[in-house]
Formats: structure tokens, C-alpha cells, sequence
């Protein structure tokens, strides 16, 4: 039995000790309970690492291991716990119990840090008295160019309540430099990158997709083209975490977008070694290789969400990872109906990354709440709208050569005469997101599909 | 480089290598250096002098 | 207090700064003498000057405003950009 003397209840039932054996564990006051052998839990040992939570707690234990324990002072539940059918009955039924000391919020972390810091591999750096933690790790090298917030043990052990997988776990191979990365490891980048613990599964998450040999992290980074991881996320759980789907959806402002999608790339740097002017050369670039996580627009949205078209529930938490450079404006703000709308997305399609470019580039299209209304009064849904695009984007090679128009960019010659799609069936990746005010739409210009490509990848979040 | 005196020699390993650089160039010099007279300074400096040069150039 | 962080890298690599490559001999080189401003520096590095340029070296001498704290910014800024090798003097 655990208790404390600073607590109603445990000078309640103290007498009650008496009646029966127990093995009594004082937090505070080792003179209490009166009359009783207490052991002083001094240091919370005991109390932390029987997950003590309210004094006082009757735990019974047989064979060395707990049965059943009960908190607070629940007249039936210690009566039967104990055996005992009539004790405490000069005491009303019941009464709550008080905060555990292991629990008190002023002593959490450091207690999990003494408890639970043993759990911890990663290096340690000491820093000197005279350093400064945020200079320090500039100095290193493992930001990404903005300031990060220090990794301490206390902050990663929290980062790791974040999830129930063990700290060892290992969680995907990184590319370039193809080391083994830890759930500990993602938890150290995580808290650099300023993510909350409730973050962190889906920042593992997003690193089981972008470790596929499908989606080709380290293609992705070689490449000079600007393109980086961009996550998708769909189910409920955006919503409990508060990541943004609505106004300003690609940009600043929200913890979760930015901070995730921030984990993720200091994950790539640090772990894979990825690195601009090293395995990086991107030529350009772009900004959202800082950060470019955003959630879909799934409440009201006319169309099923990214993740159901791509075999998951409405009800899964996922991220879709897609290598795309920073997201271009549709604007058209005249369209009267889904037709004219279409023509327009076609238009602009037309000319990502090159208007005489085809097949070999996926693009994912972003359609805004108020293009989005416009479909959904037509009645076109998600196929609907993709189907019409594609038949849109059907272009005689005549167009499309080298040469043509005046411009050496271009298809090879041998085919003037076919008629090719822009993109490949499942090159155009659709997603709704945005705010509720304003008649545009965004494209998100890919990278190369196909075997020495990326293609788009999709995980479940694990708790 | 730097020069430092004999004192030095632990602080200078600690602090180069918690800086990110363990194995920057360094040469000693005897110490005390305070009290040293100008002849004293000039013969300290003559001393080192063939080991800052080997130290900044390469072999 | 010692303050401790984990490190977030894959470890493999000493978390180091790397050299420029040294030069071959310092003929005709443009070398700084940085006093650090401690008692007695200046004779050494007066001594130091002397025989670099007999040597045939460009020798550029510079001083920290106080020994107690790191170089301001600005004067390893210029050191940086004016010289090709600094010899900083003189610690004790």
C-alpha cells in the first residue's frame, strides 16, 4: 500500500492498517501512518515504477505479482481486496484519493529522467559551462540551418511517451548513408525539431514511407531537381493534433504541420546523412525542404480523402509521403461549371515542370474548398475529376518533340505521330485542402517516377 | 595555430576536441611567461619558431 | 552544471570540423599574428614577425580587444579574409 500523510484519505483509513498485512510505503512523512512499519518511499522508486497515480493505492500481490489494486478509499473494493466484509464500515463509502507524489508535475521529469534515463543509448555530448546550447549545435551541424531546441534527456524521455514502441525499436534503414534509425534516434530529431510527444508517431510513420525502396529518399536527394518530401496526412487524428488542412495550409503557423515535416528532414540529415552541397545537389531547391506536411480537408471535402483512394479506411490515420518541389497557384475565379474548371486545371497542368515534358514526372493537384463546390455540384467525385483530366491532357506528339515550337525540350522524334497523356495513370495524385475563401487550387510538380524514380508512398500511424 | 604555454597542454586537448577540431595545430612554450624578460621572450620565440613553421605547412 | 545532450546523428562520424589543407612551404604567404593581449605576447610575437619576414613571408599583425573573451566577430572576419594562416599568441 502506498500513501502519503499529507493526504485526507490516507489519514482516513490509516487505522484500517491494523486489520490486515500489508506492506505500507510512506512518500513522505516516514513517522506515518501511526502505529504501522511504513518503508520510506523517498526517492518515488517504488511509487514510479508501480505507476502510482493517487494515494492512497491497495494493491494485492500473490506470488510476487500484482492481482488487483484499488485507489482512493473505496469501501466494497478494499473490503474485497482484502477479505475483509467489514472494514472500514464506520466509514462513508467512498472517498477520492490525492496526486501521487511521482506524479506531482514538478517532479515528472526529473524522475523520469533518473528512472527512465537508463533507457537511453544515444551519445552523449557534454556541453561546457561556458557554451551555448543552441550555438553548440549550430556548431555541429545538425540543424537545418534554423536554431533547434537542445535534446536534452528529460525532453527526449518525454518526446518517447509519445508512443508505445521501446526506444531501441529500429524503424527503417536511412538512406544515403543506410544506417539504422531508432525510435530513440527519431525522438532526439523530433525534439530538435520542436514537435510535441502526440507528433512523434507520425513522424515515424512518415520515415517508414520515406525509408521504402519505392519512394527512393536517396534519388530524391541526389537528384539536382528541387524536390523534397512532401506528407500527406488524412484520418482523425490530424484533427486531435491540430495539424492544419484549412487556411494557410501550406504555409506557417501550425506546431504540428511544421514540426513534423521539420522532424522528418533533420532525420534525413542527421541519421542518412543528407546533406546539401554533400549527397543533396539540388539546384535550386525549394522551401518546403524545411518543412512541407500539411493535413487533407476532409470534413465537407467532395471527394473521398488521398488515403481511401489508396486502400486505407476513412478511419485510418496515415501518411502519404510524394517527392514535390513547392506548390504552384491555379487561379480562376470566372469557371461556371466543372467543364470550364477542368479545362483551366488542365491548362495549367499542362505546363508542369515543361509543357512538352510527358509521362515521366507524376504531379500531385491540390483542389481548393471552393473549386472543390464546383465539382461537387457537377456530381464528379474523385475518379470523376481525375478521369476528365487525363482525357484532357491526351497530346498529339507533334507538340511534344524536340524542336517543336522552337524548343529543344522535348519527346524524341520517333513519337511525332503518337498521341501521349501528360501524365502516366496514376501519375496525378489528387488531395483537398485550403482554406474556405478563395477560387484557387494548387499544383505540386513531382519528380521522376518509374525504376530509378520515386513513387508515392502510404503508412498507417502507430501509436 | 596557436601558441600557448606548457600549462595549456590539457585545457588545449579538452577544448579542441569539445570544440569539433581535436587535432588543430599547436605549439608550447615553457611557462611561467609573465615574468620573462625581453631576451627571455625573444629566445622562446626563436625556440618555437621551427615548429610553427612545421606546423603550419605541410609534410 | 554540466549540462547533457543526445546526439542526433547515426554516430558513425566524430562530430569534427575539418582543416584546410596546409600549404607547402610559407614562401611569399600572407600570415596573421593574432595577439591574444596577454602580458609579454607582443615581445613574442615581435620576434615571430621579425623572422617570418626575413623568411620572405607576408606577416599582418592584428590584436583582440581583451585576452578574457573570443575574438569579436569582426576581427575574424578580417583576419579571415586578409590572411591565409593565423598563428594566435600567446596563452599562458
Amino acid at each position: 500500500m502506498i500513501v502519503k500523510e499529507d493526504c485526507e484519505t490516507c489519514k482516513m483509513v490509516a487505522p484500517l492498517l491494523t486489520e490486515f498485512d500489508a506492506t505500507v510505503y510512506t512518500q513522505d512523512d516516514p513517522t506515518f501512518p501511526a502505529g504501522v512499519e511504513a518503508i520510506h518511499d523517498a526517492d518515488l522508486w517504488v511509487s514510479w515504477h508501480h505507476d502510482i497515480e493517487t494515494v492512497p493505492t491497495l494493491i494485492r500481490v500473490v506470488d510476487g505479482r500484482e492481482v488487483e489494486r484499488t485507489v482512493g478509499w473505496l469501501r466494497s473494493d478494499w473490503q474485497r481486496i482484502t477479505g475483509i466484509e467489514t472494514l472500514g464500515s464506520d466509514l462513508p463509502p467512498m472517498r477520492p484519493g490525492c496526486g501521487s507524489m511521482s506524479v506531482d508535475p514538478n517532479l515528472v521529469d526529473s524522475l523520469r529522467a533518473k528512472f527512465g534515463g537508463g533507457v537511453l543509448r544515444s551519445r552523449r555530448l557534454e556541453l561546457a559551462d561556458l557554451d551555448d546550447e543552441m550555438e553548440v549545435l549550430f556548431e555541429r551541424g545538425v540543424t537545418d540551418g534554423l536554431p533547434v531546441t537542445p535534446p536534452t534527456e528529460q525532453r527526449v524521455l518525454r518526446m518517447l511517451e509519445g508512443t508505445t514502441r521501446a526506444a531501441d525499436e529500429v524503424v527503417a534503414v536511412v538512406a544515403p548513408d543506410l544506417v539504422e534509425v531508432t525510435v530513440e534516434k527519431i525522438a532526439v530529431n523530433s525534439v530538435m525539431a520542436g514537435c510535441l510527444p502526440e507528433h512523434l508517431p507520425w513522424v515515424i510513420a512518415a520515415l517508414e514511407a520515406v525509408c521504402t525502396d519505392e519512394f527512393n529518399i536517396h534519388g530524391v536527394l541526389a537528384t539536382t531537381m528541387p524536390v523534397g518530401p512532401v506528407l500527406i496526412c488524412n484520418g482523425p487524428g490530424t484533427r486531435a493534433i491540430g495539424m492544419n488542412s484549412g487556411v494557410n495550409v501550406f504555409g506557417q503557423g501550425h506546431r504540428a504541420n511544421l514540426t513534423i515535416g521539420r522532424a522528418v528532414q533533420l532525420v534525413v540529415r542527421n541519421i542518412g546523412g543528407g546533406r546539401p552541397g554533400e549527397v543533396d545537389r539540388a539546384a535550386h531547391g525549394n522551401p518546403g525542404k524545411v518543412s512541407f506536411c500539411f493535413a487533407e480537408h476532409e470534413v465537407g471535402s467532395p471527394f473521398t480523402s488521398l488515403a481511401v483512394s489508396r486502400g486505407f479506411g476513412a478511419d485510418d490515420d496515415t501518411v502519404t509521403v510524394f517527392a514535390g518541389e513547392g506548390p504552384r497557384c491555379i487561379v480562376d475565379q470566372l469557371a461556371r461549371d466543372a467543364d470550364q474548371l477542368a479545362n483551366t486545371f488542365a491548362a495549367c497542368l499542362r505546363t508542369a515542370h515543361h509543357p512538352k515534358l510527358v509521362i515521366g514526372f507524376d504531379c500531385m493537384l491540390v483542389v481548393g474548398p471552393e473549386h472543390g463546390r464546383v465539382f461537387a455540384e457537377a456530381g464528379w467525385d474523385r475518379d470523376r475529376l481525375l478521369g476528365e483530366l487525363h482525357a484532357r491532357l491526351q497530346i498529339h506528339g507533334s507538340e511534344l518533340v524536340r524542336g517543336a515550337d522552337d524548343m529543344a525540350e522535348g519527346v524524341p522524334d520517333w513519337l511525332a505521330g503518337e498521341t501521349l497523356g501528360k501524365f502516366r495513370a496514376d501519375g496525378l495524385l489528387l488531395a483537398h485542402a485550403g482554406g474556405g475563401a478563395g477560387l484557387f487550387s494548387a499544383i505540386i510538380g513531382g519528380w521522376a517516377n518509374g525504376s530509378t524514380g520515386s513513387k508515392p508512398v502510404t503508412r498507417k500511424v502507430v501509436r | 595555430m596557436f601558441v600557448a604555454s606548457s600549462q595549456f597542454v590539457d585545457a588545449a586537448i579538452a577544448q579542441s576536441r569539445s570544440l569539433g577540431f581535436p587535432t588543430v595545430a599547436r605549439v608550447f612554450t615553457p611557462h611561467p611567461i609573465q615574468d620573462r624578460t625581453d631576451e627571455e621572450m625573444v629566445a622562446y620565440a626563436d625556440t618555437a619558431l621551427d615548429e610553427i613553421i612545421a606546423t603550419l605547412t605541410a609534410t | 552544471m554540466t549540462r547533457v545532450l543526445l546526439d542526433p546523428t547515426n554516430e558513425r562520424t566524430v562530430l569534427q570540423r575539418s582543416l584546410l589543407p596546409r600549404p607547402v612551404s610559407l614562401q611569399g604567404r600572407t600570415v596573421g599574428l593574432l595577439d591574444i593581449s596577454k602580458p609579454r605576447g607582443d615581445v613574442f610575437l615581435d620576434r615571430i614577425e621579425q623572422r617570418l619576414t626575413d623568411l620572405g613571408v607576408k606577416v599582418l599583425r592584428y590584436k583582440k580587444p581583451t585576452f578574457a573573451k573570443p575574438a569579436p566577430v569582426d576581427l575574424r572576419h578580417e583576419i579571415a579574409t586578409q590572411c591565409e594562416l593565423v598563428i594566435e599568441a600567446l596563452a599562458d
